[in-house]
């Protein structure tokens, strides 16, 4: 294919999301996140790198690169498609702002694994969801000749983007009144480093439909089950740590909601938000079911339409400021990394994003075996969990920046309590 | 198979437990095979070449000595110039740059060698200008230095213990060298004694004394830990 001239290549405003992305990255730490499929046969790298051309012309938000302007960031397509790398290391490998500036996501194959790391800035868990299984669908009619149909999220590749995919749903979805920001700080693990910024993964897999009879049985979700067994393993870790019940501090778990679930939009970028459950280790001991509890009525609160739309509200509002509009781009980043610092990460432990059951094309799921769903670690926290599901089998992707794996280990024992069995791999 | 000591279920691609670190192993029971999942490699980029850094020190260390060069052959063909700048350059090298090539620079050796080099050059500037303080002052003060710091180098290194009792009588010794520099300048110069050398000596003395008790005295010691920590 041709390359398209710089004119010619589309370019976009950061979505409401996305803007702070850029500004909070620092030396050692950049927002970026790792999906992948695992096929049943090795990747023919010529041939994903052929599927990969096709298809980064469908999603110019996503297939970008970050530019800068005097005062904001910007996104610009891609002018061809990035070289398909071998995995090397570890997942979720620094991304400097040099590669940014050239491609802000990877494609990384290994063995029979096919997985794309995207910069938070591009989008969302469900956006890249999107990407990967394109992706996958193109790469599968390519090397095998099947003919997948569109659905489940498959898009067809010959199509032009459509408008509604690359709108920034925030400003669409923004409502009257802004919420307030104010929350009380979380609990912050800590412990010695991996060196050279390595990143640890442990992985959990089980039975997606044991661990949803488990969570039956609480008469609460998967979501919320799980978040519960993670709280609970925080608060067990805390016990440990701190053993001054005076001297412990509330245990909060950001869970990620995907927007497009409350509000119509179809949008590729960045349209999640979260909610933040806390509990407060000093007020006693919690059961598991009150954890449950605390979480759904949490969720159902806070997960509405109504109170989604304050919130982006309130994140519209400080981008619209003139103020902070007109202020050169270096110091905007200062001042919005200096938020983030005090504001953005110090209100939960870590971040637990459960993407749900991911589901193919029926044409598709007798050569796809595994997909995946990591998260990078937080810029001051240690930790970050994602999860996904697919066919029987449910995948907990922990990844750490510390030696020691001690959140997992008690996750692990709340849920073999409960008779669950895992099956745990690691990256070591 | 099953971790003995957890009981989690390792997958085929696990060698020891991912959650308490024990190792997979039975006699009796054949390791299954299966591809890490991961790569086993912690640092996705080559280490910096620390030779290539050391050629870049001297090329910059070069740039000096060469504009000087050029310098005295286009003003008067002798190399005056040119012999300061150069000697002044070699000891900032001794000093700076040569320990950076060696991946643990010992600075028993290297601190000595960096002293001996500023003495030579020292002896340098006293021939070029026709001097002739070298043997009776900058010798004697630079030989007290080296001894001194060299001293103090090596104890902190191989004795590891005391450490206030050595910096302490570093302090002492330090005091004793700056009577040594206004003795020695009264006689290569030929200027009056005027004693100003009790006020270092005396700073030096108590500053010494000082580390020496904090050494002996441990609630001393721990009360300044505490109001003084970084």
């Amino acid at each position: 294919m041709p390359k398209k001239k710089s004119k010619d290549l589309r370019w976009l405003r950061l979505d409401n999301a996305a803007k702070i992305y850029p500004a909070a990255r620092r030396k050692n730490w950049s927002n970026v996140f790792r999906q992948s499929v695992t096929l049943c046969d090795e990747v023919d790298v010529a041939v994903l790198q052929s599927a990969l051309e096709v298809t980064v012309r469908r999603f110019p938000s996503i297939a970008a690169r970050l530019r800068r302007g005097a005062f904001w960031y910007y996104l610009q397509q891609v002018d061809c498609a990035p070289q398909v790398r071998e995995e090397k290391s570890y997942p979720l490998v620094f991304m400097s702002r040099e590669e940014m500036r050239r491609c802000a996501f990877r494609v990384i194959a290994y063995h029979d694994r096919i997985a794309v790391e995207f910069f938070h800035s591009l989008t969302d868990g469900t956006g890249a969801l999107i990407f990967l299984k394109t992706l996958t669908a193109e790469y599968l009619e390519q090397k095998y000749g099947i003919r997948v149909p569109c659905e489940y999220g498959v898009l067809d590749r010959r199509e032009e983007p459509l408008p509604e995919e690359l709108e920034d749903s925030f400003l669409k979805y923004a409502g009257k009144v802004a919420a307030s920001r104010k929350d009380t700080t979380a609990w912050h693990m800590s412990g010695e480093r991996l060196p050279d910024g390595a990143l640890a993964l442990t992985c959990f897999s089980t039975s997606a439909k044991d661990a949803l009879d488990l969570a039956h049985r609480y008469k609460v979700s998967l979501t919320v089950f799980l978040s519960a067994v993670l709280m609970k393993a925080l608060l067990e870790l805390q016990t440990q740590k701190v053993p001054s019940v005076k001297k412990r501090k509330p245990i909060k778990l950001l869970i990620p909601v995907n927007l497009r679930a409350l509000f119509p939009s179809k949008t590729l970028r960045n349209f999640a938000m979260f909610t933040i459950p806390k509990l407060d280790p000093r007020l006693g001991e919690y059961t598991f079911e009150e954890i449950c509890k605390i979480i759904q009525h949490k969720m159902g609160a806070e997960v509405t339409p109504k109170h989604m739309s304050q919130i982006i509200a309130a994140n519209v509002g400080d981008e619209k400021n003139p103020l902070l509009r007109i202020v050169p781009l270096p110091i905007k980043n200062a001042v919005m990394k200096a938020v983030f610092d005090t504001v953005g990460e110090r209100k939960s432990c870590l971040s637990f994003s459960n993407l749900g059951a991911a589901e193919l094309p029926n044409a598709m799921k007798e050569y796809v075996r595994r997909i995946d769903f990591i998260l990078g670690v937080q810029a001051a926290a240690p930790y970050n969990c994602g999860a996904i599901s697919y066919g029987d089998t449910l995948y907990i992707n922990f990844i750490r920046n510390i030696e020691e794996p001690e959140l997992e280990r008690h996750f692990f024992a709340v849920l073999q309590d409960m008779g669950l069995t895992v099956t745990v791999q690691s990256n070591n | 198979m099953f971790c003995v000591n957890c009981g989690v279920k390792l997958a085929d691609t696990e060698k020891k437990c991912p959650l308490c670190g024990i190792e997979v192993y039975h006699p009796d029971l054949a390791q299954p095979e299966a591809r890490p999942l991961y790569p086993k490699n912690n640092s996705p980029k080559p280490k910096p070449n620390s030779k290539a850094l050391g050629g870049v020190v001297i090329i910059l260390f070069l740039i000096p000595m060469l504009v000087t060069l050029l310098a005295d052959l286009h003003n008067d063909l002798s190399l005056d110039w040119f012999g300061y700048v150069a000697g002044g350059i070699i000891v900032a090298y001794v000093a700076l740059a040569l320990p950076m090539w060696f991946r643990k620079p010992n600075p028993v050796i290297f601190l000595p060698c960096s002293f001996a080099a500023a003495t030579v050059y020292l002896l340098y500037i006293n021939l070029a200008s026709g001097g002739t303080w070298f043997m009776s002052f900058a010798f004697p003060v630079m030989g007290a230095l080296t001894l001194i710091f060299s001293a103090t180098v090596a104890l902190f290194k191989y004795v590891g213990r005391g450490k206030l009792y050595i910096l302490g009588g570093t302090f002492i010794a330090l005091g004793g060298v700056s009577l040594l520099i206004e003795f020695l300048l009264t006689l290569t110069f030929e200027i009056a004694f005027k004693g100003w050398s009790i006020y270092p000596l005396a700073t030096l003395f108590l500053l010494g004394g000082l580390l020496i008790y904090l050494g002996i005295n441990r609630s001393a010691r721990e009360m300044m830990e505490r109001k003084l920590f970084l």
